[in-house]
C-alpha cells in the first residue's frame, strides 16, 4: 500500500525576496531533475520591502517545523534529519526519563505535546482530544519558540506520555537548529511566522490504517476494530485542525496506496527486481496536478537506490552517493526500502542546505548594510 | 497470525489494554460523543507511547553491546582505532 510517495512544495515557496538568489527556493521536477529551491520566503514576509532584512534576522537559531499525526513517522524522520547533521540525538542527560526532547550537537528536537494545556484527565473531563486547539497552549508555545530563536534559554514543560501528566519543566538551551515536531507547528500564525522551514507528513487514511496495524496489532487488547475505531474517532478533529496546516508547509511528503500492486493491504510494496528505464516497477513520475512534485512508486532494494539517486539532480548532497549513504546508515528504520525514507532523506539534505544558506546570508548581511 | 503479547514494558501495555476497554465502554452509548472521541484519542496516545518504548527496548537488545558499555576493558569489548 505505502508505495507512492510524493514530495511537493506549495506555491508560497516562490519567493519575491529581492536579496535571495533565484536559484534557491523551489522544488521542481523537470525531466528527471529534482530542483528544490528554498529560502527567502519567511524572510521576505518580514522584510517589508527592505533589502537588508532579507535574512532570518539576528538570531543564531534556525527553526524548523514538522507536522504529522501520531504514528505517521515523525520520530523516524527526526532520526534521519538529525543524522544528516551528524551525531546521535539523545534525550537530555540526567533529566526526566520521560522527557520528549532529543539533543545532538547541532539540533534540538522538541515535541509540541509538551505544550498541552490540558493533561490526559483534563481532556477526558472536557471531552476534547489532543488534536483540539483548546487542549494546547499556543501563547506559551509562541513565547518559548520565539525566545529560543532569539538565543534565550527557556524552562519548557514536559508532557509525560506514560502518565498523561504535565511534569516539572526542563531547561532548553538555544541550539543551532531547533526542530519543533508535533500536531500543531503551523497552526498558530505567530508560531508559523517563526519557522524558517516547515514540513508536513501527509499520510492517506489507507496507509495510516496499514501502518497502525503493523504498529499496534502485537499489543494486547488491540484488534482491527479498535485500530479502526481510534482512527475514525479522531478523524473529525484531524480534518479540522491538523490537515489544513499542509497549505502552509514548504514541503509535503505524501504517502498514498500503491497503484502497482492491486489490493496491497500490507502498506509496504513488494521489492522491485532490477531497474529498467521503462516499464519498470520502479518509476519516477511527475504528479499530474503539481508541476513541482516528485513521485516515487514501489519498494526498492537499497543497492538499487544509487541508480535512482544518479538520475536526480539538485539534491544538495555534498558528494555523489550521499543520499544512498544516509539511507544505508539507517537500513533498519521503517521506510528505508521505499519512497518515504528516500524523501525524508532528501528533505533532510535540503534542510541542511537551507541552514547553510541562512548562516551564510547572516554573515553577508552586515556587509550589505554598509553598502546600502 | 499475530499473537497478542505484551510487547511494550508492562506499565504501558496494561494502560493500553485498559484504555481500549474504557473507550469501548464510553462509545457504547453514543459513538459520536465527545467522551468517546476523547477516549479513543487516549488509546492512540498510549499506543504511540508503547510503540516508542518498544523501539527503545529493541535498540538496547544486543547483549554484547550492553555488556561492553559497562565493561569496555574486557577482552571481548576492547576496540582500538589503530
Amino acid at each position: 500500500m505505502a508505495a507512492v510517495c510524493t514530495v511537493y512544495t506549495t506555491q508560497s515557496l516562490n519567493s519575491s525576496c529581492s536579496i535571495s538568489t533565484p536559484t534557491k527556493s523551489h522544488l521542481g521536477f523537470n525531466q528527471k531533475q529534482v530542483v528544490f529551491y528554498s529560502t527567502g520566503k519567511r524572510s521576505s514576509k518580514r522584510s517589508g520591502g527592505s533589502l537588508i532584512t532579507c535574512s532570518a534576522g539576528d538570531s543564531q537559531t534556525v527553526v524548523i517545523g514538522l507536522a504529522a499525526d501520531s504514528g505517521c513517522g515523525k520520530s523516524t524522520f527526526m532520526r534521519r534529519l538529525t543524522s544528516v547533521f551528524g551525531g546521535a540525538a539523545e534525550p537530555p542527560k540526567g533529566g526526566n526519563p520521560d522527557s520528549n526532547t532529543l539533543i545532538s550537537d547541532m539540533t534540538t528536537v522538541i515535541c509540541l505535546d509538551d505544550y498541552h494545556s490540558l493533561d490526559r484527565n483534563g481532556r477526558k473531563e472536557k471531552g476534547v482530544t489532543a488534536l483540539d486547539p483548546r487542549a494546547n497552549d499556543f501563547d506559551l508555545m509562541y513565547e518559548q519558540v520565539k525566545a529560543i530563536k532569539s538565543g534565550v534559554a527557556v524552562e519548557k514543560p514536559i508532557y509525560n506520555h506514560v502518565t498523561g501528566l504535565l511534569d516539572p519543566p526542563e531547561l532548553i538551551k538555544p541550539p543551532k537548529i531547533l526542530v519543533i515536531e508535533g500536531l500543531h507547528p503551523m497552526f498558530d500564525e505567530r508560531v508559523r511566522d517563526l519557522l524558517d522551514f516547515s514540513i508536513y507528513l501527509d499520510i492517506s487514511n489507507e496507509v495510516k490504517f496499514a501502518w497502525k496495524i503493523q504498529r499496534d496489532m502485537a499489543e494486547r487488547g488491540h484488534s482491527l476494530e479498535s485500530i479502526k475505531a481510534s482512527i475514525e474517532a479522531r478523524k473529525p478533529d484531524f480534518d479540522a485542525y491538523i490537515d489544513p496546516q499542509k497549505q502552509y508547509a514548504d514541503a509535503v511528503i505524501e504517502v498514498l496506496p500503491t497503484q502497482l500492486i492491486p489490493d496491497d493491504n500490507e502498506g509496504k510494496a513488494q521489492p522491485s527486481h532490477g531497474f529498467h528505464a521503462e516499464g519498470s516497477s520502479l518509476a519516477l513520475t511527475l504528479a499530474s496536478n503539481s508541476p513541482t512534485a516528485l513521485t516515487v512508486t514501489s519498494a526498492m532494494r537499497l543497492d538499487e537506490l544509487i541508480y535512482v539517486e544518479s538520475h536526480l539532480s539538485n539534491l544538495s548532497t555534498k558528494f555523489y552517493g550521499e543520499v544512498t549513504q544516509q539511507m544505508l546508515k539507517h537500513a533498519d528504520f521503517p521506510g528505508s526500502n521505499n519512497g518515504t525514507g528516500l524523501f525524508q532523506t532528501i528533505v533532510g539534505l535540503k534542510i541542511r542546505d537551507l541552514y547553510e544558506q541562512i548562516i551564510a546570508s547572516k554573515a553577508a548581511t552586515p556587509l550589505e548594510a554598509t553598502k546600502a | 497470525v499475530l499473537r497478542p503479547v505484551r510487547a511494550a514494558p508492562d506499565r504501558i501495555s496494561e494502560k493500553v489494554e485498559k484504555s481500549i476497554k474504557e473507550a469501548e465502554e464510553a462509545c457504547s452509548g453514543d459513538p459520536a460523543s465527545s467522551e468517546c472521541v476523547a477516549a479513543w484519542d487516549e488509546v492512540e496516545e498510549l499506543s504511540a507511547a508503547a510503540s516508542h518504548a518498544r523501539d527503545r527496548q529493541k535498540a538496547n537488545s544486543d547483549p554484547l553491546e550492553n555488556y561492553c558499555k559497562e565493561n569496555p576493558e574486557t577482552d571481548e569489548c576492547r576496540t582500538y582505532d589503530n
